[in-house]
């Protein structure tokens, strides 16, 4: 079987190799054979260009800058959303109180697409940090507040009662039984939330913007490069992976306790 | 903690003071016994005061967020009056559209993919790391290049929508054909099942609810991607919901754009409402 497992092994690289191979040399020969205008896909050639160009500082923006911005807003709306949404989440589980006034808000709320905010946040807040931050706020809050509240309200009650009849108080229940047992599950919706931060501040940029990658994209777009577009979409791909594994690493460390988890 | 969402504790409740804590505990119990929707609309209707109020009192300035009637008149004005391409009407059908090309071409790709990905390995390892590499990049950030190959308009808003409702549909059809129980797949087989018939006729009904949630989840992101879409790329036309709403920020109409926001809210929780009705008819399948 250990011969067989090897083989299956190869076949798989093999084949993962030739579609991605495939893509690339397809994207190679279809640009230097000019069937499609540079405009429509950029080719290799022109892409490592744009890239050097970004690098080195595109409309005298070093690349950098771009990262700073976008990165520094994200994080500003994120660390907001998880401060204020964890919190929120737990206690309208744990006060059904909070819980009927907070809740049909929220409910309310909830199916307006972050997008649509990026108008209003314009509006109310301007085309600076504090609209952008604005949305990644909006965007960022709902996932830390659901997983928080499904979390706790999922917490097994024979725990709780072992714990009640051990005669803890309701703050040890809470603090002690609920929120360790729901962990995993709010680290989940912290990671869920990372992602979206990072969309919708790409997309904020799209709209309005002087620095950051939506800004690079939209330039390229606007300038008619299609070069830049790609290096554009390419950081923002890149970046969203890294985050979502530095997020992976931080979760195992954090709740070790639950490794089964599947991180898929 | 003033309530008593739980069973009184064996600590806490001698200690209580016997007078107040029934009283307490009767209202909210009284609360909790009433008809959610009663207790739902209620609340709501307390946050609509609350909102008017905020208004009225401080004198926040129209443009900047005027109360909830002025919305709800601005868009009932909408239903006769056109702005930009027609009234709104033509502004909701047009993101309907948009919506349904969208979300049908990533149908049409992703739950054939998706099949053929759990049947035969070899497509799996071919797809999969393509999937993987393009995985990572926002929906909307396609919005340029959905321009520069579609032009700035209907067809570039189906495309990030597609690009957007796609993922969820290849990977839960994906998933769920996979997680079909193999021992129906091998009774098929020792029966003489053709592998078209097992397909068809086991694991694709099988599979089917998962496919349902891939298609809800798929028709959600896919609603969020169209009202991006419609900010981000749709310099080129002039209807949609999200036409709306920048309509409303650029000409300084908040009570526009908050009332086009609440109308995108308000449709796509009946389009989750359809969608969820049709899922439960494939829930008796499930365990």
């Amino acid at each position: 079987m250990q011969g067989s497992g090897q083989g299956m092994k190869t076949a798989r690289f093999l084949l993962g190799l030739t579609s991605v191979g495939g893509v690339i040399i397809a994207w190679w020969l279809a640009t230097s054979l000019q069937l499609v205008k540079p405009l429509i896909l950029p080719p290799p050639a022109d892409v490592l260009e744009g890239f050097l160009d970004v690098w080195n500082g595109y409309l005298n923006v070093p690349f950098w800058n771009h990262f700073i911005a976008s990165i520094s807003v994200m994080l500003g709306g994120y660390v907001m959303a998880v401060v204020v949404g964890v919190p929120l989440g737990i206690m309208m589980a744990w006060s059904r109180w909070l819980d009927w006034v907070v809740g049909p808000l929220l409910q309310v709320l909830r199916p307006i697409p972050p997008p649509a905010w990026i108008p209003l946040a314009i509006l109310w807040l301007g085309i600076g940090f504090a609209g952008k931050i604005f949305i990644v706020f909006i965007a960022a809050v709902v996932p830390c507040v659901l997983n928080s509240y499904v979390a706790i309200k999922q917490t097994p009650p024979e725990l709780l009662d072992s714990a009640r009849s051990l005669g803890a108080s309701r703050r040890t229940l809470l603090l002690e039984v609920a929120v360790p047992s729901g962990l995993p599950m709010i680290m989940t919706g912290l990671r869920v939330a990372l992602g979206i931060s990072w969309a919708s501040i790409v997309a904020a940029e799209l709209v309005v913007s002087l620095a950051g990658f939506g800004f690079l994209i939209m330039n390229g777009y606007r300038n008619l490069e299609s070069n830049i577009v790609f290096v554009g979409m390419v950081a923002v791909a890149l970046i969203g992976y890294a985050m979502n594994a530095v997020f992976v690493r931080v979760e195992r460390r954090l709740v070790p306790w639950r490794e089964d988890q599947d991180h898929a | 903690m003033p309530d008593g969402a739980t069973q009184p504790s064996i600590v806490s409740a001698p200690a209580r003071h016997v007078p107040s804590a029934p009283l307490r505990r009767n209202l909210g119990d009284r609360i909790e016994a009433m008809p959610t929707s009663i207790r739902v609309g209620v609340v709501l209707l307390a946050w609509l005061a609350v909102w008017f109020a905020f208004v009225e009192l401080f004198g926040v300035s129209k443009d900047f967020l005027p109360n909830p009637l002025e919305v709800v008149r601005r868009i009932a004005r909408l239903i006769e009056e056109p702005l930009g391409a027609g009234p709104l009407a033509t502004h909701a059908w047009a993101s309907f559209l948009r919506l349904l090309s969208g979300f049908g071409a990533a149908i049409a790709m992703g739950v054939p993919l998706g099949l053929a990905m759990a049947y035969f390995r070899p497509v799996q390892w071919l797809v999969a790391p393509l999937f993987e590499l393009f995985r990572y990049i926002p929906p909307i950030a396609w919005a340029p290049f959905a321009m520069f190959w579609f032009g700035a308009g209907s067809g570039a808003q189906a495309y990030v929508i597609f690009t957007s409702a796609f993922p969820p549909i290849l990977i839960n059809t994906f998933r769920g054909v996979q997680l079909v129980d193999s021992r129906f797949i091998d009774a098929a087989r020792t029966l003489g099942a053709k592998w078209w018939t097992i397909l068809f006729e086991v694991a694709l009904p099988a599979a089917l609810p998962a496919v349902v949630t891939g298609l809800r989840i798929g028709l959600a992101t896919g609603w969020m991607a169209l009202i991006a879409a419609e900010i981000v790329a749709g310099t080129g036309s002039r209807d949609g919901l999200g036409y709306l709403i920048l309509q409303g920020q650029q000409q300084l109409h908040a009570d526009l754009t908050i009332g086009a926001m609440a109308l995108i809210g308000v449709l796509g929780m009946l389009i989750d409402l359809v969608i969820r009705r049709v899922e439960s008819r494939f829930a008796y399948w499930r365990e």
